[in-house]
């Protein structure tokens, strides 16, 4: 093992950076006049929102989006240290405030999601790198009487003739001149860090229980509270006898919220032991009504009854039916699933002279500061929102009911409140993928050709129910009447008129046939849904590769051969399939085991899996996975390995086990003996083929997951000729 | 009052002895890297070290611990001084979220302990017990291994006497 150069690694500050500080220069979104969330704790040159560089050469690096595992402060760190030059294992990195030069790119709201940092951050934060680098060396020129083309930068530091003199040597001259808003970027072929691979800037932290999450919080007077909610969802209290908590050791409040009830103790123990006394009764709702087969039973009536709503018509499917060889029609079915991150829900709130602080590992920390605002009625540019590192997210991070409560109990106990979920709340009250019923008939002519595509599906929509969540936090004034009436318009338009892209992307894009139609029934009932690592593509990658493995059998070709005869259309796709391809020839799978592929376009980037399985029984063991990916310019290959690795296991777990049964409205599963998470000794070997296309990166994050179900299903076909149509799989 | 000893210091609380081991390190003596992630010994996110092996502190009550040695991954090693475990966790950028990190530390730290050479099934039984939700398995595996048969500049009978 080679030896680790400490002095190299600084660790990773979470306290979130609040409060005034001295502003100049340029900001990202142009000339802002709104204050930084910055605090200059000691002086400093803050040349933008993103960069801090003090006399003592501290480069200070305010990371916008948050750390949830995908790499993103090592990723971002790399771009704008690329620019700087200053190594990103050299920076500090801090957690952002809010504030309006954090938005994402991409989104145009302060969030974290959708595989989109590094796409939507690339050129934005080297430029943001290029032009304090050129301010630095104006003010070195100026301050060493040399001219700019005199100089050089490497490593936090000018050179000039050989000699190096520390960036924070002119920060005091470089505040008080103009920074150039479009300074030259480095090409490509100049890159020291874009591209080459050390260790993520968060390993040490993370490594010694030093980096700090929501539920490390712990502030002077701080109290602990649990929340005992409804089992099913919307349900509000009706009553509750609340002496059985009230006595218990520690407790010192027991209060009605929103969501239920909440008890209050001295330390966390307490209040759960106290919160287990209590009996609440609950409102009746149409949930209570729902098991899983009325689910089931919903769903296949709309397949068959309903038309839907268009998403996507091209061409004419019906004479591209009638002019196929062949037509083939299947169903397939994804349960309900939660994310169950290894940290639970938890937020940290305290509200002190009209002012309020938040701390919350979240994928969008302004809506902490909107929820707070709004429900403890202060404004909202007093609530300072502070990130912390994220215990896992997956989407789950971006619904944060827990501020809402914390808040809720910090007002009515008036006491600085730390409020944690179990993990039977995480399982049984959370926000989920949701359930989807697929459906896809597709023609094929006998020379291997797709004459036409018709898909459909089943199921309740993400975007009014992100909505629902989403408006309170963003506009902490709207009144609530306005926002019920935007997001039932949203469910109705989503229900009626136009189809939530979410539900169906990627169902059909990849494969080229002139003719494809895809069609939505909305059918919802009322469980809360919400991104889930990769969200549509999580399950529609198993419809769609399901569809074309039984076309390309019907004809009686190779599979992956079809695959690449029929994406032409998409090159980059076609391409990791061909490289999918050679790799599969050259593997030579021992005796009992099998290999199955599937390929699939998501976030942008380009996946194809190949999975080594074997059948024991009705045991599904998956030895190694190849993954192949196009994701552009790979930033920190080593990173984007990891995120690979990381979504087949993700994909493996929901592909074998991740189920949710819903028993009269309620979640039956409730932690991991009955949920089960993918274990080390059922985790496969994974290698990763990272493409080399050199265009601008696209996601890493999600993108993994997709093809991982539909390839071990293509295996297990070929150990035991069943078609695996419903996740989780289950042989019979 | 119940008393032990937490990292080499004798310690004493007087929280009610039905209270979970982690609960007590975490909120009475402040020691965050031990995580909560089930409640039920399911998950291994708590995991530290009882006289030198790992125990799942969720569902451990101090009472069982009173008189004992309990170590926490603080006690292991430090960002400034790393145990060998913690410099292959760095060198092979294991983590990712890394809230369960600290929990498959002392996990792989008991197993060493016990049996400094390991084989591949030896790692997958001894690590069962810990989840990782972001799929980190295949480095934490190589990691363990590249650290199995080295010198350990910490073991379980220095841990006993400390």
């Amino acid at each position: 093992m080679k030896a680790i150069n400490m002095s190299r690694r600084k660790f990773l500050k979470t306290s979130s950076v609040v409060g005034g500080g001295l502003v100049v220069g340029f900001a990202m979104t142009g000339c802002s006049t709104v204050k930084l969330p910055i605090e200059m704790s000691d002086y400093g040159f803050v040349p933008n929102a993103f960069l801090q560089i003090t006399p003592d050469n501290t480069v200070r690096f305010y990371c916008p989006r948050d750390e949830m595992g995908q790499g993103v402060t090592t990723g971002l760190g790399t771009l704008i240290g690329e620019e700087l030059d200053v190594h990103p294992q050299d920076m500090e990195i801090s957690f952002a405030g809010v504030h309006r030069d954090y938005k994402n790119p991409d989104f145009g709201v302060q969030g974290t999601g959708g595989s989109s940092s590094l796409k939507a951050h690339y050129l934005p934060l080297r430029q943001v790198g290029a032009n304090t680098r050129a301010l630095l060396v104006e003010a070195a020129a100026r301050d060493l009487g040399v001219s700019v083309g005199d100089i050089a930068t490497e490593s936090g530091h000018v050179v000039v003739a050989g000699k190096r003199f520390p960036y924070g040597q002119f920060v005091g001259t470089a505040a008080l001149l103009t920074a150039p808003e479009q300074a030259p970027l480095k090409l490509n072929a100049d890159f020291r860090y874009i591209g080459t691979e050390f260790s993520r800037v968060d390993a040490i932290a993370k490594s010694t229980g030093t980096a700090e999450f929501g539920i490390d919080i712990d502030i002077p007077g701080m109290h602990h509270a649990v929340v005992i909610r409804s089992p099913i969802a919307g349900a509000k209290l009706s009553s509750v006898d609340k002496s059985g908590a009230q006595n218990m050791p520690g407790v010192t409040d027991v209060i009605e919220i929103s969501s239920g009830v909440a008890v209050v103790a001295e330390k966390y123990w307490q209040a759960k032991t106290a919160a287990e006394k209590l009996d609440p009764k609950w409102d009746d709702v149409a949930l209570a009504k729902v098991d899983t087969s009325t689910v089931r039973q919903d769903y296949a009536e709309a397949m068959k009854n309903e038309e839907g709503v268009s998403d996507t018509d091209e061409g004419n499917v019906v004479a591209g039916l009638e002019s196929a060889d062949h037509v083939i029609e299947s169903e397939y079915w994804a349960p309900y699933l939660a994310h169950a991150p290894m940290e639970t829900m938890n937020a940290i709130v305290r509200i002190e002279n009209g002012e309020a602080d938040v701390w919350s590992g979240t994928q969008g920390i302004v809506a902490a500061q909107g929820l707070v605002a709004r429900f403890s009625g202060i404004p909202v540019e007093k609530v300072r929102a502070h990130s912390t590192y994220l215990g896992g997210a997956f989407g789950r991070r971006g619904t944060l009911t827990h501020v809402i409560e914390a808040t809720e109990v910090a007002v009515a106990s008036n006491k600085p409140i730390h409020l944690l979920w179990s993990r039977e709340d995480d399982i049984r009250n959370g926000v989920y993928r949701p359930a989807s019923l697929m459906k896809i008939k597709a023609g094929v002519k006998n020379d291997g050709s797709i004459t036409a595509w018709q898909a459909k599906r089943v199921g309740g929509n993400i975007t009014p129910k992100t909505l629902e969540n989403m408006m309170p936090a963003l506009f902490p004034g709207l009144g609530d009447g306005t926002i019920d009436f935007m997001v039932g318009l949203s469910r109705d338009v989503f229900a009626s008129w136009v189809v939530d892209h979410s539900s169906v992307e990627g169902l059909y894009e990849d494969y080229d046939t002139a003719n494809k139609t895809v069609d939505h029934v909305t059918v919802d009932h009322n469980l809360p849904l919400t991104f889930w690592r990769s969200v549509g593509h999580s399950y529609t990658s198993l419809a769609k590769e399901g569809m074309v493995d039984e076309l390309a059998e019907k004809v009686g070709m190779d599979p992956v051969q079809f695959r690449v005869n029929n994406t032409q259309n998409n090159p980059r796709l076609n391409n990791v399939i061909k490289v999918g391809q050679q790799q599969m020839k050259k593997m030579q799978p021992a005796e009992g085991r099998y290999l199955g592929f599937a390929s699939h376009h998501s976030f942008s980037t380009d996946v194809a899996e190949i999975a080594e399985v074997s059948v024991e029984g009705n045991e599904i063991r998956v030895h190694k996975v190849t993954c192949i990916v196009d994701c552009g310019i790979a930033v920190n290959p080593d990173v984007v390995r990891g995120q690979m690795e990381g979504a087949v296991m993700f994909g493996l777990t929901a592909a074998l086990y991740g189920d949710l049964d819903l028993e009269q409205g309620a979640i039956k599963q409730s932690n991991f003996h009955d949920y089960p998470i993918l274990r080390m000794g059922e985790a496969p070997e994974v290698d990763v083929i990272i493409i080399d296309s050199g265009t601008e990166p696209t996601g890493v994050g999600e993108p993994g997951l997709p093809p991982i179900a539909p390839a071990v299903a293509s295996a297990v076909y070929k150990a035991t000729g069943q078609r695996l149509r419903s996740l989780p799989f289950k042989l019979a | 009052m119940i008393e032990f000893t937490l990292n080499g210091k004798a310690v004493r609380t007087d929280d009610d002895p039905g209270t979970p081991l982690l609960w007590v390190v975490r909120d009475t003596f402040k020691l965050k890297g031990s995580k909560f992630g089930c409640g039920a010994g399911l998950c291994g996110a708590c995991t530290m070290h009882i006289d030198g092996k790992a125990s799942r502190t969720c569902m451990t009550p101090i009472s069982a611990v009173s008189g004992r040695n309990v170590t926490t991954i603080e006690g292991l090693g430090t960002p400034d001084e790393l145990h060998p475990l913690q410099a292959a966790w760095v060198e092979l950028s294991v983590p990712q979220c890394g809230y369960c990190q600290s929990g498959q530390i002392m996990s792989a730290a008991s197993l060493l302990n016990k049996n400094p050479t390991p084989s591949s099934a030896d790692v997958d039984a001894a690590m069962s017990g810990n989840i990782c939700r972001c799929g980190c398995y295949v480095r934490i595996k190589e990691a363990v291994l590249t650290v199995a048969g080295q010198s350990l500049a910490y073991n379980a009978d220095e841990e006993i006497k400390a």
